[in-house]
């Protein structure tokens, strides 16, 4: 070996060169025929982790996401669908010791960036979407970001590189000083929603604090806004403030005079009822209360003097409540045992002894399995449970259909925690007790247990215990029910909403899309309908009694149709400022969105109560297609004014109705115009 | 899916075998193309909407005619080997398709590394000295005769003789024996083997391309070494004898009276310019060659098999397809094939100088599944393939030499 004169030693890289390589890869990707498109992919990914270790790598790939998407890289994985991913798993991919895990993990994100700096136009996905996926990773990956690694990063060898560079990139793109401070006020945005959820919302608080506590993190200015979240979870009251650990605070709580503990439990409250968070603190600090002090307990609850009246009645259920369901780990149910009294729905008579039902109920094999799985041994399964409910009851706008496609399911929980509470204990028995729901549909039972299988093939993890346990069911039975109407003409859920959701649900339906040709069909007379039907202007000034299942076509910010969407229509009312507003349920775990052609859903500041959703009912009725009424209450179709209906027409137009519009209607009117 | 679109002037081919670059390329060119392969491709190319047809290939037999009846009957105009397995039925079919009885004979002496020696010995070409083996005595025996011819004393090292399965591809089965006891190693299933003397040369490749008889295009490929390296096209310094190659190419031609297709030649030359043949393959090269081929040259060396298989291939489409050889090269494209060298490793790790090198393409290589490596017998397989593309042969040829110091697997 005397000849090699350029073998051994390591030449630096000729980036050009490199660039030209990742080109041709591209290239012969995007020329490749699909069926062996496979193939090519371990040697772009390969060039292009080399390209990303380079300064100037990322900007690069960055360039190319268009193309590289295009191309097919993502063909056959969850990230060809960039709308479902979630910025929560981007830790374990981009902390993967698998080399093609963290490339195609970088390549993705800088294709949200590309498409939040409107680089690129993804049919899918709005620079909006894209910019707030990207504050979440940024958020939930703060530690790469301040170069805080540690063992996973060591493991990883060079590959760190890759993604902290990436992670890096990102935020000098996004603004540094803005991840934590649109982190900060994203967790506020959520919160303001009163999710059951916080899982989430959790551990971004953790990585604040994290982030703060350590000195060799440089975070300038940024996040002096988290006080009052990372109180709200470490601190929240005078004897917890410096984080002491739950033992070392039940000790100091023996210590504490009557008026200290008056003032923790008016801490606790405070913050409670302030962030919609409850610190493990204060599941200790009920704890104690319950064995030493029970006066303290309103208070501690933050009651109003409704609250204080229900818990009076119902003192002994309530205090078996705390202690068979509250403790540092489902501290979270506080909040729900809190407004689950304020609601005063234990006047009810089946409520309270379907509590007690709960409490004493013996969970199936498959249901503790389940819970398990999803939080742990400690405290025990029936524990969590009894948590859930708590917070399903008290929040019933709160419940989210985590990452299903189960909406359905998610919004008939909702609707019974709201309007039928007891049906709801009953649910829960049923599913966590003899791990079968029957539900009757025209008479015939249809049974969880012998259902083909449900919408979606398999429920995941990250759902409150209530959904955990009960969603599975309910999926089968809307699946069931499903096939029980196939061979019907129309919409199915013209037959199986009502007999889905209860008796509550109107019988009549309207739909203003023809099922078979996809083509609007009718839609002035079902816009009027709707008037007639909801609006207390059109419908002689009544009220809604019963909420509502209802659908809507999903548009995103560029008011391209994304999908179809179940809801429940709460109530119809003015708001603060005189306008008449729709105030819903969506069952989606985040409903501030932006649905394109200034239609921006509000979940805060017109009047919405926690958890609800909002628009102008001439808003909301352009992303209707479905919904229920009564038939025996009709309005007045005929009063809805011209002028009024061709707006909310136009509006259907110029979004999701664009390439739906049946063909006499495309002669008389273009679209676009109205 | 498919979005294959052919021209009903040119030939109807089926290939035998699954390869999904040979797909690829069938499906991007302009002939209609149906693959023959094992009924585990059927789902995948149903999906996929590839033209397909099941077949087992196990050993001929009664059953053997079907098929070739099958592809009569959809209008094949010919059967495409891709692999050493398929040699014999493309031949078995082919003399179906075009009734010609004596390709069938033709694809059976290509198959059997013993029966070729002698048809190549009895065409005036040389070869070295050869025997078969049916057990353990006669490699004993083949071993000493080849060193008393030598003249070695006792007590001198052996030259080594090698073993080769007799219908394998490639270095499958390939053994080096130096010494008696080495010969316990060989497990009794392995026989009966091809024994050859070892020639002390230099050994390449060629890959010619063969249409209505002649040489349509010439590849020379050099190894650096032999199982683990190679790259296209030759130094100089082969390229030199490429006359001299494409005088043995024209005789193996006529010796084995190829009409069209792609043969794989193996040749050594000694230091005084001798051309020993070492074998011949009808179908195409391991090692990625058909890849090095695109990237040096830019054409499909799949498309270029099918085209002069099919035989309604014209003369002009032949020549317009070609570059000129060497000339026409973009550059030097070379693979390495990695063995792990310790006998535990626990990860894959591209070292820095390969990975920062200018001639440095890509690799296949993936992450280790076991932590112990097996030793190795006979010749084995690599772990995957390290690619490597630049201007100069020389730096290509020392590069690779030098990838066999490092260590990919720690």
């Amino acid at each position: 070996m005397s000849d090699h004169h350029s073998a051994g030693e390591s030449p630096a890289v000729n980036l050009d060169k490199l660039v030209q390589r990742l080109d041709d890869a591209i290239e012969s990707l995007e020329q490749s025929r699909p069926f062996a498109k496979a193939g090519k992919l371990p040697r772009l990914l390969d060039i292009a982790r080399r390209v990303l270790l380079q300064p100037d790598g990322c900007r690069i790939i960055e360039e190319r996401s268009e193309r590289l998407e295009n191309a097919g890289l993502y063909q056959g994985t969850d990230w060809a669908n960039p709308k479902i991913l979630l910025p929560s798993l981007t830790p374990q991919s981009l902390g993967s010791t698998n080399a093609d895990t963290v490339v195609i993990e970088v390549i993705s994100e800088l294709r949200f960036l590309a498409i939040a700096r409107e680089l690129y136009l993804h049919p899918t996905v709005s620079a909006e979407q894209a910019r707030h996926h990207l504050t979440q990773v940024l958020a939930v990956n703060l530690g790469l970001l301040f170069g805080l690694t540690g063992e996973a990063e060591r493991k990883q060898g060079r590959l760190a590189v890759v993604s902290q560079s990436a992670v890096q990139y990102l935020a000098e793109h996004i603004g540094y000083e803005h991840v934590l401070d649109s982190l900060i006020e994203e967790i506020w945005r959520i919160l303001q929603q009163r999710p059951i959820q916080v899982e989430d919302v959790r551990r971004m608080i953790t990585q604040i604090a994290l982030c703060r506590a350590d000195p060799d993190a440089d975070l300038g200015g940024a996040g002096r806004g988290a006080d009052r979240l990372i109180s709200s979870l470490y601190g929240p009251t005078r004897a917890s403030s410096e984080d002491p650990g739950t033992v070392v605070y039940e000790q100091r709580l023996a210590t504490l005079d009557a008026q200290a503990l008056q003032n923790e439990a008016t801490g606790f409250a405070r913050s409670m009822h302030d962030t919609g968070l409850v610190s493990p603190y204060h599941a200790t600090f009920l704890r104690f209360a319950l064995e030493h002090q029970t006066s303290v307990l309103p208070e501690a609850l933050g009651l109003s003097s409704t609250g204080k009246d229900c818990l009076i009645c119902y003192q002994e259920l309530v205090y078996a409540l705390i202690r068979d369901g509250v403790f540092p780990e489902t501290a979270q149910g506080i909040y729900g045992l809190a407004l689950m009294l304020e609601r005063g729905i234990l006047y009810q008579p089946p409520v309270a002894p379907g509590l007690w039902r709960q409490l004493n109920l013996t969970l199936c094999e498959p249901a503790k399995e389940r819970l398990q799985l999803a939080f742990g041994y400690q405290p025990a399964p029936s524990v969590w449970l009894i948590q859930g409910v708590l917070n399903m009851l008290g929040q019933p706008l709160g419940v989210g259909q985590g990452n299903n496609p189960t909406c359905q399911s998610a919004r008939a929980l909702s609707m019974w925690a709201y309007n039928d509470p007891d049906y709801l204990l009953q649910m829960v028995a049923w599913a966590a007790r003899d791990n079968e729901v029957i539900i009757h549909f025209e008479g015939r039972p249809v049974s969880s247990a012998h259902s083909l299988g449900g919408v979606a093939s398999e429920v995941t993890l990250d759902l409150d215990p209530v959904s955990l346990i009960v969603v599975p069911h309910l999926d089968r039975i809307y699946a069931e029910m499903g096939r029980m109407v196939a061979d019907r003409q129309g919409d199915p859920h013209q037959w199986v909403n009502p007999e889905f959701h209860g008796w509550a649900s109107g019988r009549g339906f309207a739909i203003n899309v023809d099922v078979a040709t996809g083509k609007l069909h009718d839609l002035e007379g079902f816009i009027r309908h709707f008037y007639a039907s909801y609006h207390p202007f059109y419908n002689g000034n009544q009220p809604l009694v019963h909420p509502q299942p209802a659908g809507v076509a999903v548009t995103d910010r560029a008011a391209r149709f994304v999908g179809w969407h179940a809801i429940t229509i709460l109530r119809v009312a003015l708001d603060p400022e005189g306008e008449m507003r729709v105030y819903f349920f969506n069952p989606n775990n985040d409903s501030g969105q932006h649905w394109g052609n200034d239609v921006e859903v509000s979940t805060a500041g017109h009047g919405e109560h926690f958890g609800e959703s909002s628009l102008p009912f001439e808003q909301f009725t352009s992303r209707l297609y479905i919904f229920h009424y009564d038939p025996l209450e009709r309005g007045e179709p005929a009063n809805v004014t011209d002028e009024e209906l061709q707006r909310v027409v136009g509006r259907v137009y110029r979004t999701w109705g664009a390439d739906r519009l049946p063909s006499e209607e495309l002669q008389a009117e273009p679209p676009g115009g109205s | 899916m498919s979005e294959h679109e052919y021209n009903p002037d040119k030939g109807y081919v089926a290939l035998l075998g699954w390869s999904l670059n040979a797909v690829e390329a069938a499906d991007k060119f302009d002939r209609r193309y149906v693959v023959v392969a094992p009924d585990w491709a059927e789902a995948y190319c149903k999906e996929h909407d590839i033209p397909y047809v099941p077949w087992n290939f196990e050993r001929l037999n009664d059953r053997s005619v079907e098929i070739a009846q099958t592809l009569q009957d959809m209008g094949v105009d010919v059967a495409i080997p891709l692999f050493e397995e398929t040699v014999e039925w493309a031949g078995a079919i082919n003399s179906v398709l075009m009734d010609k009885p004596r390709l069938f004979g033709q694809a059976m002496l290509l198959r059997d590394k013993a029966l070729m020696k002698r048809r190549a010995q009895l065409g005036g070409i040389r070869v070295g000295i050869f025997e078969e083996a049916h057990d353990k005595d006669d490699v004993i025996r083949f071993l000493k005769r080849v060193n008393q011819t030598l003249l070695k004393l006792d007590g001198d090292p052996n030259d080594p003789i090698h073993l080769k399965a007799f219908d394998k591809a490639g270095c499958l089965g390939h053994r080096v024996i130096r010494t008696p006891d080495e010969i316990d190693s060989i497990p009794d299933e392995e026989f009966p083997v091809l024994m050859e003397s070892h020639l002390d040369g230099w050994e390449f490749a060629v890959e010619a391309w063969i249409h209505n008889g002649k040489i349509a295009f010439l590849n020379i490929s050099e190894y650096v070494t032999l199982g683990y390296s190679v790259f296209v096209p030759a130094t100089p310094d082969l390229e030199k004898y490429r006359e001299q190659i494409r005088g043995e190419i024209e005789k193996l031609i006529k010796t084995f009276d190829i009409d069209f297709g792609l043969i794989h030649p193996e040749y050594f030359v000694t230091s005084d310019g001798t051309m020993y043949f070492g074998e011949v393959a009808y179908r195409p090269p391991g090692f990625k060659v058909f890849e090095l081929l695109e990237r040096a040259y830019g054409f499909n060396a799949y498309q270029a098999m099918i085209m002069c298989f099919d035989p309604k291939t014209t003369e002009e489409e032949v020549k317009a397809f070609f570059p000129k050889e060497v000339e026409d090269a973009k550059g030097y494209a070379g693979c390495f094939g990695v063995y792990p060298r310790r006998r535990v490793v626990s990860r894959l790790e591209m070292p820095e100088e390969t990975e920062n090198h200018d001639y440095f393409e890509s690799h296949e290589l993936t992450p280790p599944m076991e932590e112990t490596v097996t030793k190795r017998t006979a010749f084995g397989t690599h772990w995957g393939l390290v690619y490597f593309f630049g201007d100069d042969p020389y730096v290509m040829r020392d590069l690779l030499k030098h990838q066999e110091e490092l260590d990919f697997y720690v």
